[in-house]
């Protein structure tokens, strides 16, 4: 059963144990992240989050396996293999896990596992000792089984980090439920294209708390905004893996360029390596301007969008699941949060689940909301 | 996007795909650059483009050296290295 | 047929900092292979990078000193290519918001005056270094140099002859050198220069075809290479012998020639975008103020103090400022000894004429300046002559011994005293009649003769004047 979830198993006892996807680097230990080229890497260096889990007294299960490099994927069904955080802990191996959801794969599965999953701010928790996928996007958040104590376990990781200049001024955070009554917003146009279940969950919460409708604009263009910019930064935070400095290195080479050409190719998954050519593409002199630099631009008018909303709504709720199976088109579920950088709680609400986002800086809005839902009866 | 454009990419990013990689590869990035060139229906005239969602300006970094790791632990994760230096393929001037 | 050559110049400079523009590893010179190296410049995932403040205020002075204007907000961006000395595989620069924009700097030819405008001076990191294993065939790679902060500036195609690129060269190097900016020094390469030129027909406003030469490693190195270049490009506009196209050619200084660069870097698609995991960095008028105040004295500005206040002649102020190294010595000695042309003197005359004797250029003569103080002021207060006094210098140079110590240690005091020395100038003057007829019969020059045979006698340590006085005395 471990085997399934674990990269790596530490000897521990499970009730103040957390789990790690393996792209969190523990010093001297194994950080492959998934992938193939970093299969021996041994860090000299070790996450902060991991570093204030152990201050505070909790004990390393074991790093918890993950599709390579965490990134989005768009050929494979990304949402079809369980992510190895949420199996681990609905297996009670350990108690939390630390991921990287930038994907939204944790975030849409962790309520079939009946857990939750806290996506935190861009900007709260260090990312120092994440092997990164999307610099701009990358946000480790906690997979938990009971609501208080994923944000007891985010109040202990979150907070200010010299290492991490990415991170907001505020030296720690302690997060408490906020009061109701909640103004919550429905997306229709979202609704619209999600899967029956899916909705049904999303339509009962709606029903029980009272929700607004609205259209959640550039909706249809996530996708392509959340993969563009995603691939250039991916083929960007991977160039580094040459088979020189560390990791895996071809045995097939006779010279420099085959050295690079065959290791790349040969250390990558397929998925990778589309998402590097693609990177590649979109950043090429020729498409800069109609791709990445559009891209950039479509999210700065979502951004201004959330502000827009959020001055409405103190939170808005999104279905985990579209009619069209495509994990391409399912990106875009998620990438409204991940491209703003706004925070989202996955719940295990209804019979699918659903997943709320704030403004920024407001996880204690989506904590509130979260006791109401249990409150309510989940 | 025809396999000789895939090639070009392949270059850049210093790949060499088998023949099969390469057409799958081709396949669906040619649907991609189609589902791309959707975003040209968005307006974004006079939008500032966003690098990163945080509104601040960097932190600095005071000009201090300081040593974090020693050579053999830079060394220790190194598939061929010689005499302390990472060790290639002869380059080319 | 007169034919004008155009050029324009790329300027690398290493920023004289302790730490690496991002990551805090030395950026000191010399150490051995990849002692300087961390996770983050060795190009391991997990770090992320810390913009070094001192980097950005040398960037500030390096535009203030070529009269740029100064970029409020900056940032940076990422040039992606692979190569085995840039560990990440791309190169954190600034392509869209570079610190200094718009500058100039004077320089003076033989032929007058000009300025050189300034296109832009940006900040980006340095790769590391290959070096090749002639015995294995293979490369190896040292991360020492990766992500030490350079500027680079980027001058408009102002150039007209390798003279002025060559003042202008050495005129960066002055100012930077004073301000602490860059010890600019082209062995080290911390300094290096790309030169971009072409010709064309005198009079003719159009540009001729340009050709970028990379791998100029000396002033010599780039006036040949431009020779060279130039009449390359003639050549070949006025036989067709060979065609000019738009390439970057390394220069040769073996065989005095450049060579087509096999890796076409024109061609190279760098895919830059801007880099999300640094946040703009905002450059305040206070702070612009308060670098501005902290910059040192310039060579300009010391020439002058040099020759209004101190009275030094154009000549010997001219050389104390005309190397960073030798105006230093002078300050440090100055607070030892306040007389201004005495240090001059000692520097300009023995301390300079003791580095030629044993191979030392004027950039790397170290000597400690209390010392080098005390041997002035005993020659001053008389304690030991003049000659004795550049001795014992030479011995401070080689040895860094002491100076008082070795001079009461060795007896090396001067002798004044009259009654002894008037011994023995009859002594020697009983000696050697017949240099006492020359002498009456009008050669001047037995005078040296017999200050040679005290001299001698005394070891060295005769007070010369004392002795000259005596002579003359007793030989009239």
């Amino acid at each position: 059963m471990d085997r399934e979830f674990f990269a790596s198993r530490y000897e521990t006892k499970t009730d103040n144990s957390f789990a790690l996807d393996d792209n969190i680097m523990v010093r001297g230990g194994l950080t492959t992240a998934g992938s193939k080229m970093l299969q021996n890497f041994v860090s000299p260096l070790q996450a902060t989050v991991v570093d204030r889990l152990l201050d505070a007294g909790m004990e390393l299960a074991g790093k918890t396996k993950i599709d390579e490099l965490a990134i989005p994927t768009v050929s494979e069904d990304i949402f079809a293999t369980l992510s190895g955080a949420a199996g681990a802990v609905s297996e009670g191996l350990c108690r939390i896990a630390l991921c990287n959801d930038v994907s939204g794969k944790n975030r849409r599965q962790a309520p079939a596992k009946g857990l939750y999953y806290i996506h935190p701010t861009y900007g709260t928790v260090s990312r120092f000792g994440l092997v990164p996928a999307v610099s701009s996007m990358d946000q480790l958040g906690v997979v938990c089984r009971d609501i208080d104590d994923g944000f007891n376990v985010l109040g202990i990781i979150a907070g200010h980090d010299e290492k991490d200049f990415t991170t907001f001024p505020e030296k720690s955070y302690s997060y408490a439920p906020k009061e109701g009554p909640f103004r919550i917003g429905i997306p229709v146009n979202v609704m619209e294209a999600a899967d029956e279940e899916s909705g049904n969950s999303v339509n009962e919460f709606a029903g029980r708390l009272g929700a607004e409708k609205f259209e959640l604009k550039y909706f249809e263009v996530l996708p392509q905004v959340m993969y563009i910019l995603s691939c250039a930064e991916i083929g960007n935070n991977t160039s580094r893996y040459d088979g020189i400095k560390f990791g895996y290195r071809t045995e097939n080479y006779s010279g420099l360029n085959d050295l690079y050409t065959n290791t790349r190719t040969e250390g990558f998954r397929p998925d990778m390596k589309l998402a590097t050519i693609i990177g590649a593409f979109v950043l090429s002199k020729k498409n800069y301007e109609a791709y990445y630099l559009k891209s950039m631009k479509i999210r700065r008018l979502l951004r201004e969008h959330a502000d827009e909303l959020f001055s409405r709504f103190d939170a808005v709720v999104m279905p985990l699941r579209l009619k069209d199976p495509e994990p391409y088109r399912n990106m875009a579920l998620y990438a409204f949060a991940t491209l703003c950088g706004l925070p989202s709680v996955s719940i295990p609400f209804g019979s699918c689940g659903l997943q709320l986002i704030a403004q920024a800086r407001n996880e204690n809005i989506l904590y509130g909301i979260c006791k109401g839902a249990v409150k309510d009866g989940i | 996007m025809d396999l000789k454009t895939v090639m070009e990419y392949e270059a850049m990013v210093k790949f060499n795909l088998p023949g099969s990689e390469r057409e799958w590869i081709a396949e669906k990035a040619s649907m991609l650059e189609e589902s791309f060139n959707e975003l040209s229906k968005v307006d974004t005239d006079g939008v500032e483009p966003l690098v990163s969602v945080l509104n601040f300006n960097s932190a600095l970094r005071e000009d201090v050296s300081v040593r974090l790791v020693s050579r053999d632990e830079i060394l220790a994760n190194s598939p061929d290295q010689y005499d302390g230096y990472f060790q290639v393929p002869r380059t080319i001037e | 047929m007169e034919y004008e050559v155009v050029m324009g110049l790329e300027v690398h400079v290493e920023l004289a900092t302790e730490s690496k523009l991002f990551c805090s590893c030395s950026a000191k010179f010399g150490a051995e292979a990849n002692e300087n190296v961390c996770p983050a410049c060795a190009g391991m995932p997990g770090m992320l990078p810390a913009v070094n403040k001192r980097a950005i205020e040398l960037g500030i002075i390096a535009g203030l000193l070529t009269n740029c204007e100064i970029t409020r907000t900056i940032t940076f961006d990422k040039k992606n290519y692979f190569y085995p000395d840039l560990p990440t595989g791309y190169q954190i620069t600034q392509l869209y918001a570079p610190i200094c924009r718009n500058g100039f700097v004077e320089i003076e030819t033989g032929a007058g005056k000009k300025k050189i405008r300034i296109k832009q001076i940006h900040i980006e990191e340095d790769a590391g270094k290959l070096v090749h294993d002639y015995r294995t065939g293979s490369s190896l790679v040292d991360f020492n140099r990766a992500g030490v902060p350079l500027v680079e500036i980027v001058s408009q195609p102002d150039f007209r002859s390798s003279d002025e690129v060559i003042a202008y060269l050495e005129k960066l190097r002055a100012l930077f050198s004073f301000a602490g900016v860059s010890d600019c020094r082209m062995q080290e390469g911390s300094m290096r220069c790309d030169v971009n030129i072409s010709v064309r027909k005198a009079g003719s406003k159009e540009l001729g075809v340009r050709t970028e030469i990379k791998n100029l490693n000396s002033l010599k190195a780039i006036a040949r290479a431009i020779e060279y270049e130039t009449d390359r490009h003639i050549s070949a506009i006025e036989t067709g012998c060979e065609e000019l196209v738009q390439e970057t050619r390394r220069w040769d200084d073996n065989s005095g020639e450049t060579y087509p660069m096999r890796n076409k870097e024109d061609a190279t698609d760098y895919r830059y975008f801007p880099n999300p995991e640094i946040l703009p960095v905002h450059i305040s008028e206070e702070w612009i103020s308060e670098v501005k105040s902290g910059i040192p004295e310039l060579p300009h500005e010391k020439y002058e103090r040099l020759t209004k206040e101190y009275g030094l002649s154009d000549y010997d102020s001219k050389l104390i400022t005309g190397s960073k190294n030798i105006s230093d010595i002078f300050d440090r000695t100055m607070e030892y000894v306040n007389n201004p042309k005495e240090v001059a003197n000692w520097i300009i005359g023995d301390l300079a004429s003791i580095a030629r004797e044993e191979n030392v250029p004027g950039d790397e003569i170290r000597i400690d300046c209390e010392k080098f103080g005390k041997v002035i002021k005993m020659v001053e207060n008389r304690v030991i002559n003049r000659t004795i006094g550049k001795k014992v210098l030479q011995l401070v140079f080689r040895e860094d011994m002491d100076p008082e110590i070795y001079v009461r240690e060795n007896r090396l005091g001067m002798i004044a005293d009259t009654g002894y020395l008037e011994d023995l100038v009859r002594e020697v003057i009983a000696a050697n009649e017949k240099s006492v007829l020359e002498y009456k019969a009008g050669n001047q020059k037995v005078i040296s003769f017999f200050m040679g045979q005290i001299m001698k006698r005394t070891q060295g340590k005769a007070d010369p004047a004392a002795v000259n006085s005596i002579l003359k005395k007793m030989l009239s």
